[in-house]
């Protein structure tokens, strides 16, 4: 088996000798987390779960909507408030104390090596990061997970994607993952599981904003390997008890695909989708933009907010651009604030807000207008994603967002 | 599961959540959400939708977010989605509100908008004219969701659910 039919198999609420692709596994779960938006589902809020199968193992996070935007989503959000108390929960996060679930999970520790994780969001397959599979599943799905702590899959083919050598200074994890998309194109029912001696140069915040991002490639789960690197994270979390999973020699995978990490360049998703949409910057021509934004799950880390700064110090950011930088989770704001990032980025004219989702699902904090042209590191670029449908909407990395930003158009390099 | 026969609506490739349902149906009032679908690559389209009638579309259909897409196009009165593929998360959500989400290779380049189909579930093929395609079933524990109106109608019946927040 590989690493997502192991955690499956490991998981499963009855014996089973294997799993294989075609299977339906059924699988305890070992956290539950609901966001939000879970305020806006009618059948939520109005006949919630009557218990859940853990207190302690469900999370209540706080994230896309801080703080919120407008009296209705104020009034609904606190309804959900109400769920603390009924149900006992611990590990509940509002407005201030967490962030982003997909970033707040992995720093918490909620996402252990070889456990596996359902959320109300569908970018859950960032979980894969720390070998853990997640799965985002829509609200009623939850619902069932709350009372049952039970769910179902079925197993899909897994794609090896073999990483080698090192990213080139200049490039990213998101042009990586925009390399992996050109090549796999959309995988619905698929997963996909990394390898190669590429991966012990990537740090979490790398890995993470791959295996998140493989959601727009409709990928079920997205697994790093154990590493290392990943043993240090987990014991910095104060997490010690979890049992990693690695993949069987004799594992089968439906495909394979090599990436060369120092042959990847800066590249951008053009507007209105990132499947059969990919182009280096190199060979995109002057697109000049209205607005840049670095924030989301995927790219609203650490090491995102470090390249904006060392790209930004100093310097001023173009005079028809509106720069949003949107730090992914407190601890993310806390420790760009201690470095310095922050400031730097205010200095040359950026707005730098609270940790939220914000931009990315185009609900606040950022909404954009009919015919602006838009570069940003988050997510998702369908038609309308981040506000007007007439906005034209270009996906980056982080780094590249800062270099559009001051030259006020796209702009992607390897030497800056 | 008995047929489903109906008149088909044809979509293209990589129709995700978001054009299936807006952020802005977040907060509409519910009667008002599904008419909202699909207004940004097809305006117009969800007022001409009858009940019963079947979608039919590339591949990666549903790709994208956990928002209730499946539910918009279940309100129009859409009985039944065709797609070359479609997307995990998007299936889920069609069961759970009740309706069928099927692969069916190949559906796409045989129909023309507006063609009368018939979905066969007992044999697990597509009618269309005197022509048949099929389809690998989704699994029976899923086809009972969708018999019963979806998973909120089951978690209601196993006395699951509580008082509203
Ligand atoms: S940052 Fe964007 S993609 Fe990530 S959870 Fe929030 S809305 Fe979804």
């Amino acid at each position: 088996m590989n690493i997502i039919e192991k955690i499956l198999f490991n998981h499963s609420v009855e014996p089973v000798k294997t799993i294989s692709p075609g299977d339906i596994a059924t699988v305890n779960v070992d956290r539950a987390i609901i966001v939000d938006m879970a305020a806006l589902h009618p059948e939520f809020v109005d006949n919630p779960p009557l218990k859940p199968f853990d207190p302690d193992k469900i999370s209540l996070v706080f994230d896309h909507y801080v703080p919120a935007p407008s009296i209705e989503i104020a009034n609904r959000v606190n309804r959900l408030r109400k769920l603390v108390s009924r149900w006992g929960i611990r590990d509940f996060y509002d407005t201030g104390r967490g962030g982003i679930s997909h970033v707040l999970g992995g720093e918490l520790g909620w996402f252990r090596p070889g456990s596996l994780v359902a959320n109300t969001d569908s970018h859950t397959v960032a979980t894969g990061a720390f070998n853990t599979l997640g799965r985002g599943l829509g609200t009623p799905e939850l619902m069932n997970i709350i009372a049952t702590g039970k769910t179902w899959f079925i197993v899909g083919e897994t794609v090896k994607v073999k990483f080698s050598n090192r990213m080139r200074k200049g490039s990213s994890a998101k042009d990586v993952f925009f390399n992996l998309a050109s090549i796999t194109g959309d995988i619905p029912g698929k997963n996909v599981e990394f390898a190669g001696s590429g991966i012990k140069s990537m740090g979490m915040d790398e890995r993470s904003s791959i295996s998140t991002m493989c959601a727009e490639l409709s990928a079920e789960f997205a697994v790093f390997p154990f590493d290392g690197i990943l043993k240090e994270y987990m014991e910095n979390a104060g997490v010690s008890r979890y049992k990693a999973v690695e993949p069987d020699n004799d594992a089968a995978y439906a495909d394979e695909v090599e990436i060369d990490m120092a042959s990847v360049e800066p590249m951008v998703a053009m507007p209105d989708r990132i499947i059969n949409n990919i182009k280096p910057v190199s060979e995109l021509g002057r697109v000049n933009i209205d607005v840049a934004v670095v924030g989301s799950c995927a790219n609203g880390r650490l090491s995102d907010i470090r390249d904006v700064a060392e790209v930004l110090r100093g310097k001023k950011i173009d005079r028809n651009v509106r720069l949003t930088v949107t730090p992914a989770s407190r601890k993310i704001y806390e420790e760009a604030n201690r470095l310095g990032y922050i400031n730097t980025i205010v200095e040359a004219n950026g707005l730098v807000t609270n940790p939220t989702c914000g931009a990315c699902l185009g609900g606040h904090m950022g909404v954009v207008a009919d015919d602006d042209t838009v570069i940003s590191s988050t997510t998702r670029n369908f038609r309308g994603r981040m506000g007007s449908s007439k906005a034209h909407i270009y996906l980056g990395s982080a780094r590249t967002v800062a270099i559009s930003a001051l030259n006020g158009y796209i702009k992607g390099d390897l030497n800056e | 599961m008995n047929n489903i026969t109906g008149k088909t609506w044809l979509f293209g490739d990589d129709i995700n959540t978001d054009l299936i349902y807006p952020q802005i149906c977040y907060t509409l009032p519910e009667r008002e959400k599904p008419l909202h679908a699909m207004e940004a690559n097809r305006p117009g389209w969800a007022s001409m939708v009858k009940n019963g009638d079947i979608l039919v579309a590339g591949r990666n259909f549903g790709t994208g977010s956990s928002r209730p897409a499946a539910d918009n196009l279940r309100k129009l009165g859409i009985s039944c989605i065709l797609a070359e593929t479609v997307n995990g998360l998007f299936l889920r959500n069609a069961v759970n509100t009740g309706i069928p989400a099927l692969a069916v290779h190949g559906i796409r380049d045989v129909l023309k908008e507006g063609d009368i189909i018939t979905v066969d579930f007992r044999n697990s093929i597509v009618r269309y004219g005197d022509k048949t395609l099929s389809f690998k079933p989704l699994p029976s524990f899923l086809m009972d969701i969708i018999e019963n109106g979806g998973i909120i109608n089951v978690l209601k019946a196993k006395g699951l659910l509580g008082e509203p927040l």
